[in-house]
């Protein structure tokens, strides 16, 4: 008879009504890291003039679909990565699709081993995703090849893969404190 | 409502669904790029006024800080305000003595005045280069009569070709892009080349003359071919190595903010048939034997071909 109430509903006397203002607070705070690609991806269309403009808006999509993917998958649906992969595609103007289906693959890739990348510590998460930056900025640079039937320097999708390569620990570290804090559903 | 297991399975093909999405994109981007640039451009047409609302506190910075720097070297500015002064008064003297003898020889060679092409300003709203092309979106307001193919300059020099039309927006290909090509003449050596981006600040020249190579430091122009009209100042030659002349351009295609985009029209330089080429109607044999067909016509029209031999 003990037995029967001894396991209480979980949380049941610290979690807050749901209220629909509750409910919108944590929908925002899922969709935080989407928000994020899709807002950077915009602001870096303006024409600001700092170098490596287009090659920042791969690598910070690249970055956040990777760490999301695989740290918490919920608040990174494969559809909220094609809708990302969607407006990177509309507000840059390199060939079409291939941030897409990078992004799809990296998810794909990142989602099926979170399990053994959550376990792995930051350097070696590290070095998996830079093999993916240089693979899928060779992608690009081979379908540039493609499209203009002739061998170009493959130095500016070097470029992007280094910088891809290079933003991530800052990254990475601003997404470890929105997990904890602006972007944990949990917490609203 | 779907069972468990149906839940399971859907969740499980909607990444290689959305994949082969994105595979049908790429191809559609490998066969029909126009339709895609075209999204592209509609969405930049739509962000232009939000572009110059983010890039606006950017360029009042720039100005202060011009200013500020200005103001620190008053002095050294204003002398060579004034040695650049007297240097411009010198070349407009010359300018203005050059017009005039310039307008009398056309009078004299009875010269037929060259159209004045229409121009439109727009500045620009959007570098869309990317890693693998140069290109710039410029806002050139509604109404406007940009075609494909018209020709893009800034203060000092050209700067490419119009390659997309929208709305509001037209996309300009620089000179220094990957697909650019562009039909060039060398001022000093009279040579024909042809200018060929290459990605890199400095377009490279290529198919000049083997006999005539371009000297270093001489003007290269356009030259007139279809909607291109001659004369046009690009930049001058330099050889970056032995047997490479790449030409420096005149405009600045790093920092680019007002654009000149010029209608010269297409059917300017279009070649008029020669008398010599004209196919000739076969005349009838021996025509003058015997009486003549339809003599009594009072004005026979003149044969083809006669005139002009």
């Amino acid at each position: 008879m003990v037995a029967e109430n001894s396991t209480p509903h979980l949380h049941s006397a610290v979690e807050p009504r749901q209220t629909f203002r509750r409910a919108l607070d944590m929908a925002a705070r899922a969709a935080m890291p989407s928000l994020f690609v899709m807002f950077c991806a915009i602001l870096l269309s303006a024409p600001f003039g700092i170098p490596g403009q287009a090659q920042l808006q791969f690598g910070i999509a690249m970055c956040t679909v990777w760490f999301w993917a695989y740290s918490r998958p919920r608040s990174m649906p494969a559809l909220a990565v094609f809708l990302c992969g969607l407006v990177v595609e509309i507000f840059s103007f390199g060939p079409p699709g291939t941030v897409l289906l990078s992004l799809l693959v990296i998810y794909g890739v990142a989602h099926h081993w979170r399990y053994g990348l959550s376990r792995l510590g930051f350097i070696a998460g590290w070095l998996i995703f830079s093999i993916f930056a240089v693979l899928a900025s060779f992608f690009q640079w081979a379908l540039v090849c493609l499209h203009a039937v002739a061998l170009l320097s493959p130095a500016p999708g070097l470029f992007q893969a280094a910088l891809t390569i290079g933003i991530y620990p800052s990254l990475t570290a601003l997404f470890v404190w929105g997990r904890r804090t602006f972007a944990n559903p949990d917490q609203a | 409502m779907l069972s468990i297991h149906a839940r399971q399975v859907l969740a499980k093909a909607v990444l290689p669904i959305l994949i082969l999405l994105a595979v049908g994109l790429v191809l559609l981007g490998l066969v029909r790029r126009p339709a895609v640039d075209g999204v592209r451009l509609m969405a930049t047409d739509f962000m232009a006024p939000a572009y110059h609302g983010l890039v606006w506190p950017q360029e009042r910075v720039t100005v202060w800080l011009m200013d500020l720097r200005g103001a620190t070297d008053l002095a050294k500015e204003n002398s060579r305000l004034r040695e650049e002064n007297r240097a411009l008064r010198h070349w407009y003297d010359v300018a203005v003595a050059l017009a005039a003898e310039n307008g009398r020889l056309k009078k004299s060679l009875h010269w037929i005045p060259e159209t004045v092409p229409q121009y439109v300003t727009g500045r620009v709203t959007r570098d869309d280069g990317g890693p693998y092309s140069r290109a710039v979106l410029l806002d050139v307001g509604s109404g406007h009569q940009v075609r494909i193919g018209d020709v893009a300059l800034d203060a000092a020099g050209l700067l490419g070709r119009v390659t997309e039309v929208g709305p509001h927006t037209v996309r300009v290909l620089m000179i220094n892009d990957d697909a650019s090509r562009i039909p060039v003449t060398l001022a000093a050596s009279h040579g024909d080349a042809i200018m060929a981006g290459d990605d890199t600040a400095s377009p490279r020249l290529i198919f000049y003359p083997q006999d005539h190579h371009p000297v270093e430091g001489e003007r290269v122009e356009t030259r007139g071919q279809s909607t291109m009209p001659a004369g046009l100042p690009v930049g001058t030659v330099h050889y970056s190595a032995p047997n490479r002349p790449v030409v420096v351009p005149d405009a600045d295609l790093d920092r680019l903010d007002i654009v000149r985009v010029f209608d010269y029209g297409d059917d300017d330089s279009q070649a008029p048939d020669a008398p010599g080429r004209v196919r000739i109607k076969k005349l009838p044999q021996n025509p003058l034997t015997g009486p003549l067909p339809f003599s009594w016509l009072p004005n026979l029209p003149d044969m083809p071909g006669r005139g002009g031999q």
